[in-house]
């Protein structure tokens, strides 16, 4: 009995690495470039799904059991799936008072924060709009964020992790002005969406969001909202409908089909698409796919 | 705009030459406002029509299985009725529920359920939270893990009510103990956790350890003992989980024993008085299988089967004189539940329980018949059936309402007659406060 659990055990000695578990992908994706061949990253969520909505399936009480740390976005994003999770994990790393893990919304600077909190205004999250990560510029921080962190706890590397934050500013800067010359024929422009869950990237390229086709937060959408959606789209004129891929763009496609503006499927994260296979494409995509 | 502005710097100004600056709570030298554990209150009403009447319905009961299936079956004057019990309004409860790091090493989560009757206790407990190689350890009054629904609280069933086979061995409120409990989620890639746990053995349908005295004894200051007390804990419960994903499909298969001792005393009941003393052990296996089309649709099955063995001596007070006999019953029972998540907004389930194993034997020889008394005993070989369907409408994240319906044919009448139950239940499930999140 001792040999087999010993046997059992052999094999995870032999991870030298760190075991990174992050709620998802894009936070996955920048530890990656960041800590390379010295994390291995695990990702809990999937891509193509609703941020708010992941199912806390027992596979990933598995993936947190064992974790050495846990990075998460934060700003009550993971309110509905994550808890659960920790507290059947039996993780000391990967609780919130353990040093080991790393709310990365701490380290950003939240637009829409709520004045007053009252969930007849809908499922709002208390301390602003949790996607962040949707300015690219905010990608940087992050990045520098978690390369602390991964120094923090495992300050062997800090040297590597250094060396590996300044490639990935450096490639990263050549990109955001690639973004930003893609974005620069849209400034100013309005839009409409489904949800605000695009809020930073309007912010990062001056794109004015008028109004959402859900009536408020997490509300599904009604027939009278989609009425006064209409008529604010015949006032307005927005350029077009930004549409997350979880949500059924039923609604959408009327809104379309009654005012003429185009409806554009925007990824929030790598996997939302098949064709978003990292952070790169994600912004790449979420550029370019305007000017179509 | 302006207005305001103006407005609220002449208040202020006011107020800075009545009284001095009042600072924000947090800046208060002795504020502990932001220690204030994380709060929710959970309400959940319901309007209910059986087909039979209150009065009726608390002398039904399952024979051999549980006496007083809908409540009332009286213990020193205090009735346990479960949940959408009565015809008309019900107040199942109003949860609250504070939780909250009590240090590095402790949680405590308290969960009281206020209803007209009065204030319950529905879990009390630490849990560690630093213990480390996938421990956890748990203490206090709590809701077994036995299977999968006991551990769940009401809220979070897909039916108003317990499946028969739960309700009928383990009560209203299953296997909801005093006690501890060690649980180990193993180092593995496949989600494997196992857990132990020992409870107080008090549970009000099948499980006690008190002395049960003869009523007829010659000296009732000095009874004669028919069992003794058995020290407490005297209920033990092991379980193993594990789980697969294959896609978008969740498998979570369990496997769970209980063992304990059953000295159930109702020899002072009015009607059919009777005493249980002996043994019992409880078999459970349970499988949930849920498939997700997306973020907010999916189809889950949740099936658990359930067996429990009684071995022990049955006492009855016929007349003056105390009956007893060796009595070993074999009970089975199983519900399989089907639900099907259309959107956000609204679900539809279907689940078909059964009670379909009720072997008595009376010293050693097998019974055909449950209550020789009656006047149409009962087949020992009658199954126990009902059948519900439900459709749900959740407005938002945080409300819900129920439209269920029942038909129940595992009831019968004192004199062995099935009473079929149909029933209709309109619930509203409504939280607030703290963002409650749930287990898979």
């Amino acid at each position: 009995m001792k040999l087999l659990f010993i046997l059992f055990l052999l094999p995870l000695s032999l991870f030298a690495h760190l075991n990174i578990v992050v709620t998802y992908p894009y936070i996955g994706a920048i530890t990656k470039a960041i800590g390379k061949d010295h994390v291995d990253t695990i990702v809990l969520a999937q891509g193509n799904w609703d941020p708010h909505f992941i199912v806390p399936r027992p596979s990933l009480i598995s993936k947190l059991r064992s974790a050495d740390a846990l990075i998460m976005n934060g700003g009550q994003l993971e309110i509905g799936w994550l808890p659960p999770l920790i507290k059947r994990a039996n993780n000391p790393k990967t609780i919130p008072n353990a040093t080991t893990f790393l709310d990365l919304s701490r380290h950003i600077t939240f637009i829409q924060k709520p004045k007053s909190l009252d969930r007849a205004q809908g499922d709002v999250h208390p301390d602003g709009n949790p996607h962040f990560h949707l300015n690219p510029k905010n990608i940087l921080i992050l990045a520098q964020t978690i390369a602390t962190f991964l120094s923090t706890i495992d300050s062997e590397h800090q040297a590597i992790y250094a060396t590996n934050l300044k490639t990935f500013e450096k490639n990263w800067q050549i990109y955001l002005t690639r973004w930003q010359n893609n974005m620069a024929s849209k400034k100013g422009m309005k839009v409409i969406q489904f949800h605000d869950n695009l809020a930073y990237f309007n912010q990062a390229y001056a794109l004015q969001n008028i109004g959402t086709i859900e009536p408020l937060p997490g509300i599904p959408p009604s027939s009278r909202h989609t009425m006064e959606i209409i008529e604010l789209i015949k006032q307005q004129k927005p350029y077009c409908i930004f549409h997350d891929v979880y949500h059924s763009t039923k609604t959408a496609q009327y809104i379309s089909d009654k005012t003429g503006i185009p409806i554009v499927l925007m990824p929030h994260d790598i996997g939302a698409l098949e064709s978003i296979d990292s952070l790169v494409a994600l912004f790449d995509h979420l550029t370019k796919v305007q000017n179509k | 705009m302006n207005k305001i502005l103006l407005l609220s710097t002449l208040t202020s100004a006011l107020l800075f030459a009545v009284a001095p600056v009042v600072k924000p709570a947090q800046e208060r030298t002795f504020s502990q406002s932001q220690f204030m554990p994380d709060m929710s209150a959970i309400l959940d009403f319901s309007y209910v029509n059986h087909s039979i009447s209150d009065a009726e319905l608390q002398h039904l009961s399952i024979p051999g299985i549980t006496e007083g299936f809908y409540g009332s079956h009286d213990h020193g004057g205090n009735s346990e009725s479960t949940y959408n019990a009565n015809n008309g309004f019900n107040l199942n409860y109003l949860e609250v529920v504070l939780s909250s790091n009590v240090d590095p090493y402790f949680s405590v989560d308290a969960i009281f359920h206020f209803s007209p009757e009065g204030v319950e206790v529905e879990e009390g407990y630490f849990t560690t939270t630093a213990l480390g190689n996938g421990f956890r350890f748990r203490g206090g009054k709590l809701l077994s893990e036995f299977g999968r629904i006991n551990q769940q609280h009401h809220h979070f069933w897909d039916f108003g009510n317990a499946p028969l086979v739960n309700e009928a061995f383990f009560g209203t409120h299953g296997i909801n103990e005093l006690g501890m409990q060690l649980q180990w989620v193993a180092p593995t890639k496949m989600y494997l956790m196992v857990g132990a746990e020992a409870l107080q053995g008090t549970n009000e349908a099948m499980f006690g350890n008190a002395q049960i005295a003869d009523p007829n004894s010659i000296d009732p200051e000095d009874p004669t003992l028919l069992a003794e007390e058995v020290t407490a804990p005297s209920l033990f419960v092991g379980y193993i989980k594990s789980s697969l994903d294959a896609g978008n499909t969740t498998f979570l298969p369990g496997l769970s024993l209980a063992q304990g001792t059953s000295n159930i005393d109702h020899l002072e009941d009015e009607e059919h008085a009777h005493a249980f003393a002996g043994d019992s052990s409880v078999y459970g296996a349970d499988l949930t299988v849920k498939h997700f089309f997306d973020s907010y649709s999916f189809l889950s099955w949740q099936s658990e089967w359930i067996m429990r063995d009684m071995d022990g001596t049955g006492y009855h007070n016929d007349a003056g004189t105390t009956e007893a006999g060796d009595i070993e019953k074999e009970q089975a029972g199983y519900y399989t539940q089907l639900v099907y998540a259309y959107d956000q907004n609204w679900r539809f389930g279907v689940r078909y329980d059964s009670i379909y194993l009720n072997d008595i034997t009376r010293n050693g020889i097998t019974q055909s018949i449950i209550d020789p008394e009656a006047a149409n005993p009962v087949s020992t070989t009658e199954d126990f059936d009902r059948y519900s369907v439900m459709s749900e409408y959740h407005p938002s994240e945080f409300s819900r309402i129920r439209l269920e319906y029942n038909h129940n044919t595992a009831l019968y009448n004192e004199d062995g007659e099935r009473q079929n139950l149909d029933t209709v239940m309109l619930q509203f499930n409504l939280s607030i406060g703290a963002h409650a999140a749930h287990d898979f």
